[in-house]
């Protein structure tokens, strides 16, 4: 069974990354890191895949982020649910596709399935190859602009046929949510669709996280920083 | 009739819709099901139909450009006889209403009187967030409000997270006449789509889940793998051939001179609306074990016979028996039944124990027009069988 490397020594040392087929929540407030972080552990090793679902930031913009930290952009591809309400008629791409909304659910499913065919098929890197069976990594950011257009069961029952589909293709999903925007109900019922928490949280200036559903992972705050798109914990 | 826009399924259907009929086409979540709905509204307009189109989710600007993009062609069919309610309205519906009630009677009456004074007469409603906003029960509500005459049809699109309760509740509570289940095979290493006719409430086409390709801006039913077997020097490969667009065929000269498919036949051709692959298999005993394999995700079998060899008739038996076991729809072909000596009806059918209903055809494989009748009764075959 392949295993995403998180980037974070803790893990990668001591579990050997991320298993295939999980999915993490990461729960954050608003002005934390957590997206950096997010797209870190999203950020494609050689040989690896990775789709990004921005419901926040235009395609333009999460190219960016993944540009600094250095990644190879024939392996990302983004599903971006902003830019065509202002820009009607743009056109999808291999690796560039939109959405007409983040209230569009119908688009976006298709749209993920569109780019994980074209990954499998070998047609999403001009021609380069990764591994195979592809291992893809998956992020939502954010879970947050989904819910506030629809309805809790609705997304619910969405987010279940994402989950799903990441677990069989043996992938691994990151899906932000800001913990300060939604009740108790909201974020325990989006948790129950995930394999482990990230959580993070601010207190002094100082970012913190704590990973949850790893076995053998002590879930403990550490202090942590993301530069040029690693996650480095402590001191 | 209204066409779906999508040859196979009018043929299916006995030619299209009846006019004012209900219908849906409910899409799996990931499906690329789209173009069910953007090809019966093209097929619509170009009849030039008055339409109404709800689409809560975009803006008409938005969904004109991805329409045609999908269909590969310019905006230009929108200039016919099409309105629209879009996300804009939605929102000013949304903020000149105080309560949910307030919010389902605004749909309601700004549906009714758009559909009234263009005298709609197909009104194509994405569903999707109706149905997250004010519920089933709200949603048909809006969409019979376009029924302004007992001819108007309706035709809704929706995101089905439910499965399958939700389909019943149509069939069931909301008596629609079709419905067509649009899905995928997501799996790690192959991805096709089906769809699934459901229920229709005017012919008694029974449940069959045929894939589809959409290739060039339209839907096309896709036969996967169709199999010719049977027993050896029945004329396979030359069936194989005289059915396909493009195929070929791995023979070696066998013992008695003859070439003979040592591994299998294989053919594409595009027939009846169908994009068809067929598979010929080894006849001789000694490839048994390979058959199986080759049966296996078929969709349709052709047994084919030597018609003129009631010898060659218990090795076929064997055939049947196999393709019974894997309850596949199966046509017999009797071939070279232009040379004397040929078996009859009821010969062939108790020599292979068959059913009257099991289609049995007298062909001769050398003739491309035999081979494409026995074909055609297999698609047929298929799309209508039960299992």
């Amino acid at each position: 069974m392949y295993n995403f490397k998180s980037g974070i020594v803790q893990i990668d040392q001591g579990f050997g990354g991320f298993e295939a087929g999980t999915n993490f929540l990461v729960l954050a407030p608003p002005m934390s890191l957590a997206e950096d972080l997010a797209y870190s552990l999203t950020k494609p090793l050689p040989g690896e895949y990775a789709i990004v679902l921005s419901t926040n930031d235009r395609a333009a913009e999460v190219i960016d982020a993944f540009k600094v930290m250095e990644v190879d952009k024939r392996y990302v591809g983004t599903i971006d649910a902003i830019t065509k309400s202002s820009t009607p008629g743009i056109a999808d791409t291999t690796r560039l596709m939109f959405v007409a909304s983040p209230t569009d659910l119908t688009g976006i499913g298709i749209k993920f399935s569109k780019m994980v065919e074209l990954i499998f098929d070998g047609d999403f890197s001009d021609g380069e190859s990764g591994l195979f069976p592809p291992p893809v990594r998956f992020c939502v950011n954010s879970v947050s602009t989904l819910l506030m257009y629809r309805k809790l069961e609705v997304l619910y029952q969405f987010l279940h046929v994402l989950t799903s589909k990441v677990k069989k293709i043996d992938g691994v999903g990151f899906y932000l949510l800001n913990n300060e925007s939604f009740d108790e109900k909201t974020i325990s019922l989006v948790k129950q669709l995930m394999t482990g928490v990230i959580e993070v949280k601010i207190e002094q200036s100082t970012n913190y996280l704590r990973i949850m559903g790893i076995k053998g992972v002590p879930s403990k705050w550490q202090k942590f920083s993301v530069q040029k798109g690693q996650v480095v914990i402590g001191p | 009739m209204i066409s779906t826009g999508i040859n196979g399924i009018d043929d299916m259907l006995g030619g299209g819709i009846p006019r004012g009929s209900r219908v849906m086409y409910s899409m799996e979540p990931g499906v690329d099901g789209q173009l069910f709905m953007i090809s019966t509204l093209f097929a619509a307009l170009s009849k030039g139909l008055s339409c109404l189109v709800v689409l809560p989710h975009t803006t008409f600007d938005i969904f004109k450009h991805d329409a045609a993009m999908k269909r590969g062609c310019t905006m230009e069919i929108f200039n016919k006889k099409v309105v629209f309610i879009d996300a804009v309205d939605r929102e000013r519906i949304e903020k000149s209403s105080r309560t949910r009630k307030d919010v389902l009677k605004a749909w309601e009456t700004k549906v009714k009187k758009l559909s009234k004074e263009n005298a709609v007469e197909i009104a194509f409603i994405y569903v999707d967030l109706l149905y997250n906003d004010l519920g089933l029960e709200g949603t048909i509500s809006i969409a019979e409000a376009a029924k302004t005459s007992g001819t108007t049809t309706l035709i809704l699109e929706h995101l089905n997270l439910e499965g399958r309760s939700l389909i019943d509740q149509f069939i069931e509570k909301y008596s629609y006449d079709l419905i067509i289940a649009i899905s995928s095979a997501f799996r790690s290493q192959l991805h096709f789509n089906y769809f699934t006719l459901m229920h229709t409430s005017w012919s008694n086409v029974p449940r069959r889940s045929v894939p589809f390709i959409a290739t060039e801006g339209r839907v096309v039913p896709y036969i996967p793998k169709i199999v010719v077997t049977g027993p050896t020097q029945a004329g396979k490969s030359t069936f194989v051939t005289n059915a396909s667009d493009l195929g070929f065929s791995i023979d070696r000269r066998g013992v008695a001179g003859d070439p003979t498919t040592v591994a299998m036949d294989f053919g594409w051709l595009h027939w009846k609306n169908f994009e068809i692959t067929v598979y010929g298999t080894p006849g001789q005993q000694r490839f048994d074990s390979v058959v199986p394999m080759l049966l296996s995700h078929a969709m349709g079998i052709v047994l084919l016979i030597d018609a003129t060899k009631p010898s060659a008739l218990e090795r076929a038996r064997h055939h049947v028996q196999l393709i019974r076991e894997k309850r596949l729809p199966m046509v017999i072909a009797a071939n070279k039944s232009d040379l004397p000596g040929t078996m009859s009806d009821s010969e062939i059918r108790k020599g292979l124990d068959l059913q009257k209903d099991v289609p049995l055809f007298f062909i001769s494989a050398t003739r491309k027009g035999d081979v494409r009748l026995v074909l055609e009764s297999l698609v047929d075959y298929i799309t209508q069988y039960t299992n």
